[in-house]
């Protein structure tokens, strides 16, 4: 009972500053404050996070990284072959990054990184995240259903390309609203057959019996 | 009613560099910026209407003629395509990982939704280079040395693959200054696998 109270405990803390952060910033925000909307003592919310900063980072960190690794445990569960399983961890990345609601986070992300020195944190847990996806491409690797190279990097390249097409305007407000989930599919089927190409296997896999036609 | 001068622009934009340079875009202030060039702060408002309007055009009149001249120098005869791509894709992030171009960037982002600033610079800097890279690529492919696809979205790949391993870090303000080895080695990466989702088969 105790461990649930403390995770509720947690939760609350964490719904508070994200709200505070959200409309006043970093700076503006304090740990009294959060601890005044939350109740209890501030001792409290210091035995569940160590500072403002760490506070700051799993705020804005919380739901992307709930949502990725749900998302990555679907796709190394799955069996199917790598397209259809990078296209439909792709255009479900892409619906939630592109939310209103993350691209907020995003932005703050960035606008206060730099300033408060939570940049690393930030880095760190994004890194964190990333050898999910690579740990996938690299038993992809393994197997020869894509050829051999750093999956890490693979992974890097693979996000950069599923982003390309929609999240810099969206960030920059020259697009408003979301995109529709069409729309999201077709930039991830872009993407992912052009990292696929790049990513082929030198020699088809094993049960593939069909040769290139060069 | 006066007429705006290119001169008095210039004095502005020279002034006002030197005032974000010194004090940083938050510390700064149009009455610093007035300060230094005279005059009443009714004309430097008729010419840049905000801070960030200002700050953007100081930044930008810096480095778009870089960024201009390596996109300009894509040559689409060249029989060396992958050494083409490399040559842009060097200067290209040269230009990108500079600091005043992060600031710029940074500045973008994090204001794009009380200010014009991202859309300025989405549509001053980021849509005529997409576009410049897919009038290239798309002589490239006519040419044959990358099989036929939609031009715009092989240029944002192209970018983006570029971007990718080092402009998160920057954003985030972890990158520290960029050792150009460390350019070579991400465009070289960049190119590689660029060429390969794009080659003919």
């Amino acid at each position: 009972m105790q461990v649930r109270k403390s995770e509720l405990k947690r939760q609350a803390i964490l719904e508070q500053a994200y709200r505070l952060f959200r409309t006043y910033g970093f700076d503006k925000t304090s740990m009294a404050e959060i601890t005044a909307q939350v109740g209890g003592s501030k001792a409290t919310v210091y035995s569940h996070f160590s500072s403002k900063e760490e506070l700051f980072v799993e705020c804005m960190m919380t739901a992307l990284e709930d949502y990725m690794s749900g998302t990555l445990q679907h796709l190394e569960a799955s069996r199917t072959d790598p397209r259809i399983a990078l296209l439909n961890f792709g255009s479900s990345v892409l619906n939630f990054i592109c939310s209103s609601e993350q691209l907020e986070v995003r932005r703050l992300m960035i606008a206060e990184a730099a300033r408060s020195g939570t940049g690393k944190l930030f880095f760190d847990k994004i890194s964190a995240l990333r050898a999910q996806l690579g740990a996938f491409l690299a038993a992809c690797m393994a197997s020869g259903r894509l050829r051999r190279a750093d999956p890490n990097l693979a992974a890097e390249q693979l996000g950069a390309m599923l982003e390309a097409e929609m999240l810099e305007p969206l960030l920059l407000h020259v697009r408003e609203g979301a995109p529709d989930q069409q729309e999201t599919a077709r930039a991830a089927r872009r993407a992912v057959d052009a990292f696929l190409r790049a990513y082929a296997p030198l020699r088809p896999p094993p049960l593939q019996h069909k040769q290139h036609a060069d | 009613m006066k007429v705006k001068t290119e001169a008095k622009r210039l004095a502005i934009l020279q002034a006002a560099g030197d005032v974000f340079r010194e004090v940083g875009f938050e510390r700064a202030s149009m009455s610093d910026i007035r300060a230094r060039i005279g005059g009443s702060k009714a004309t430097l408002y008729n010419y840049f209407p905000s801070k960030e309007k200002l700050f953007f055009e100081v930044m930008h009149e810096a480095k778009t003629h870089e960024l201009e001249e390596s996109v300009g120098a894509l040559n689409p005869a060249t029989d060396d395509l992958r050494q083409e791509l490399l040559r842009f894709g060097q200067k290209f992030l040269a230009v990108l990982y500079s600091p005043e171009a992060i600031a710029v960037r940074h500045l973008a982002i994090a204001e794009s939704r009380r200010s014009e600033s991202g859309k300025l610079s989405f549509e001053r800097a980021v849509l005529p280079l997409e576009k410049q890279v897919a009038e290239f690529l798309k002589k490239v492919m006519k040419r044959g040395q990358l099989r036929t696809a939609d031009a715009k979205i092989a240029a944002i790949h192209f970018l983006s693959l570029l971007e990718s391993e080092l402009m998160q870090r920057a954003l985030l303000g972890v990158l520290g200054s960029v050792k150009p080895e460390a350019i070579s080695g991400a465009v070289r990466r960049a190119v590689e696998v660029f060429m390969a989702g794009y080659q003919r088969r």
